[in-house]
């Protein structure tokens, strides 16, 4: 008879020392599978990182414009909204502060001349001091307005006697009369009186109606030493027109209060 | 189960070579008859060869037994190493001749044409890788007389070195080879071997599983296989005999006492 608890024990042994090479191949995989796990878990942050810089730099300067905006607003809520700011300077605000100043120096009571300088373009002129503020503000609040900065100082540079030539040229391509009298609002202004008398001659020659052309015509005349035809011709504008500008203008000259 | 029949099982399985237990199988038997065919013919010298336990044994005591009836066949399982006991033994057996004292090769050739035989008688030699090689050359001229014809068997190694002599090769009119059963033969033959016995329970025990496990561990080599198979009912028997039957499944051959056995018989090194 076989001694079945020794053999038994024999035979364990036997299936435990066949299964070692298993054991250990599925033991070593594991271990490998862990370790490439582990060595991916450690790299996976850094490609998660790697693409955060990438993409943070984008996120950051989304953040920033969105953040600012706010700040801006903030900052401009009590005293103007800035869009509305922007819009003006894109339209019209140079040239609305340029017939503000000629109104001044040309008649003060003028009411009306913005309207007619919505066409011009916005590039012309720009109120110096205005140009400096804004930046300022916008600097301080937002990275990206440096652009709209950079638009302004374009304007600035603009507001030369080069671009008065541009305009004539533009205005020889396509006889505006819009041109012509901001030409001639621009020669009286750079008190070449010669010039803007022309220029609102040729206005008043392709509109009659232009009430702007008619004054600064005048004014012209009158600086030019011809004060007589400058209250003839307002007189004959006002009898068409009823212009009450053109009047106070004549009450002016007459006066002697415009010279 | 009648735990009597693990014992009978087991006892199928001893080693022992006996032309009542050898087992028919379609590639053996094919063999078997080409090698009954190739003695009737005028040929001087058969060779059987093959590996350790592939039957050579079982081949030679089977046609011993099969051709006594018709021919005058003499088997001698263990090699005669002595040259004059040898002569003595072929002389005495063959031409009925006692000799008392030395025989050379020479006076045994005397006898040998003194009493020639009407029927030339068949000497089987088991292995005749024993055989010094002064003997075998003395068997070759032996042959070469045509008094005697010699059917021997060898491994397989001695084969090739044997085959490798040119006087051998030359000699030498039939060469059998026997090989390993396969895994379906060796199923055929376990059960065939079991149901002779009337073991008929524990003929349908072995499945193919089983019988896998075994042609992995035996190779298909018989005297392996008997040899594993009678320790695997020996450990069948030692578990009824422990009263610990319940611990091992009966409706079919357990693969772990497969390999119990095969640990116990050294075929696994455990």
């Amino acid at each position: 008879m076989l001694n079945i608890i020794e053999l038994e024990n024999r035979w364990l042994k036997y299936k435990i020392k066949s299964y070692l090479p298993y054991a250990s191949i599925i033991i070593s995989l594991l271990v490998i599978l862990l370790i490439s796990y582990s060595f991916i878990d450690k790299n996976s942050p850094d490609i998660k990182l790697t693409q955060e810089l990438q993409t943070h730099p984008k996120n950051t300067i989304v953040v920033l414009k969105e953040k600012k905006v706010p700040q801006l607003k903030e900052k401009i809520t009590p005293s103007q909204p800035i869009l509305k700011q922007e819009t003006k300077i894109i339209k019209l605000s140079p040239s609305l502060d340029f017939m503000k100043k000629m109104q001044n120096s040309v008649q003060p009571y003028y009411t009306h001349e913005h309207t007619n300088y919505n066409t011009f373009r916005t590039p012309v002129k720009v109120n110096v001091p205005k140009v400096e503020k804004v930046p300022k503000k916008k600097i301080v609040v937002q990275a990206p307005k440096v652009k709209v900065d950079s638009h302004r100082i374009k304007i600035k540079r603009q507001n030369t006697q080069n671009d008065i030539h541009e305009i004539i040229q533009r205005f020889k391509n396509n006889n505006n009369p819009a041109l012509s009298l901001f030409v001639a609002k621009k020669y009286y202004e750079l008190e070449n009186y010669n010039q803007a008398y022309n220029y609102a001659l040729i206005t008043n020659k392709i509109n009659k109606d232009i009430e702007v052309s008619w004054i600064i015509f005048a004014k012209s005349l009158v600086k030019l030493g011809k004060k007589n035809q400058a209250i003839n011709t307002l007189k004959k504008y006002i009898k068409q027109s009823h212009s009450s500008s053109a009047q106070i203008l004549v009450d002016e000259i007459q006066s002697g209060k415009f010279q | 189960m009648n735990s009597s029949i693990f014992v009978k099982s087991k006892d199928v399985f001893l080693d022992i070579v006996n032309a009542k237990d050898y087992i028919q199988l379609d590639r053996v038997s094919t063999i078997y008859q080409s090698l009954k065919d190739s003695i009737k013919k005028p040929l001087k010298m058969i060779l059987l060869y093959g590996k350790p336990g592939t039957g050579k044994s079982m081949f030679l005591n089977k046609l011993h037994t099969d051709l006594s009836t018709t021919m005058d066949v003499y088997l001698y399982k263990t090699p005669i190493l002595d040259e004059s006991e040898f002569y003595k033994t072929l002389a005495q057996d063959i031409f009925s001749t006692k000799y008392s004292g030395e025989l050379n090769f020479t006076q045994f050739m005397k006898i040998v044409a003194q009493k020639k035989n009407t029927t030339i008688p068949v000497v089987l030699l088991d292995e005749a890788q024993l055989y010094s090689e002064n003997l075998m050359e003395k068997i070759r001229l032996l042959s070469d007389t045509r008094t005697v014809k010699f059917v021997i068997t060898l491994h397989k190694t001695e084969k090739e070195d044997l085959i490798a002599k040119e006087h051998f090769q030359t000699r030498i009119w039939e060469s059998i080879e026997l090989e390993n059963a396969s895994s379906g033969e060796l199923k055929i033959y376990i059960q065939k071997k079991l149901m002779k016995a009337n073991c008929f329970d524990t003929a349908n025990m072995f499945t193919n599983k089983a019988v896998n496990k075994i042609y992995k561990i035996t190779q298909g080599n018989y005297r392996d296989t008997n040899k594993l198979l009678y320790t695997l009912f020996d450990v069948y028997v030692s578990y009824e005999e422990s009263n610990q039957y319940s611990k091992i499944k009966t409706d079919q051959i357990s693969t772990k006492l497969i390999e119990m056995a095969a640990i116990h018989t050294g075929l696994i090194n455990a």
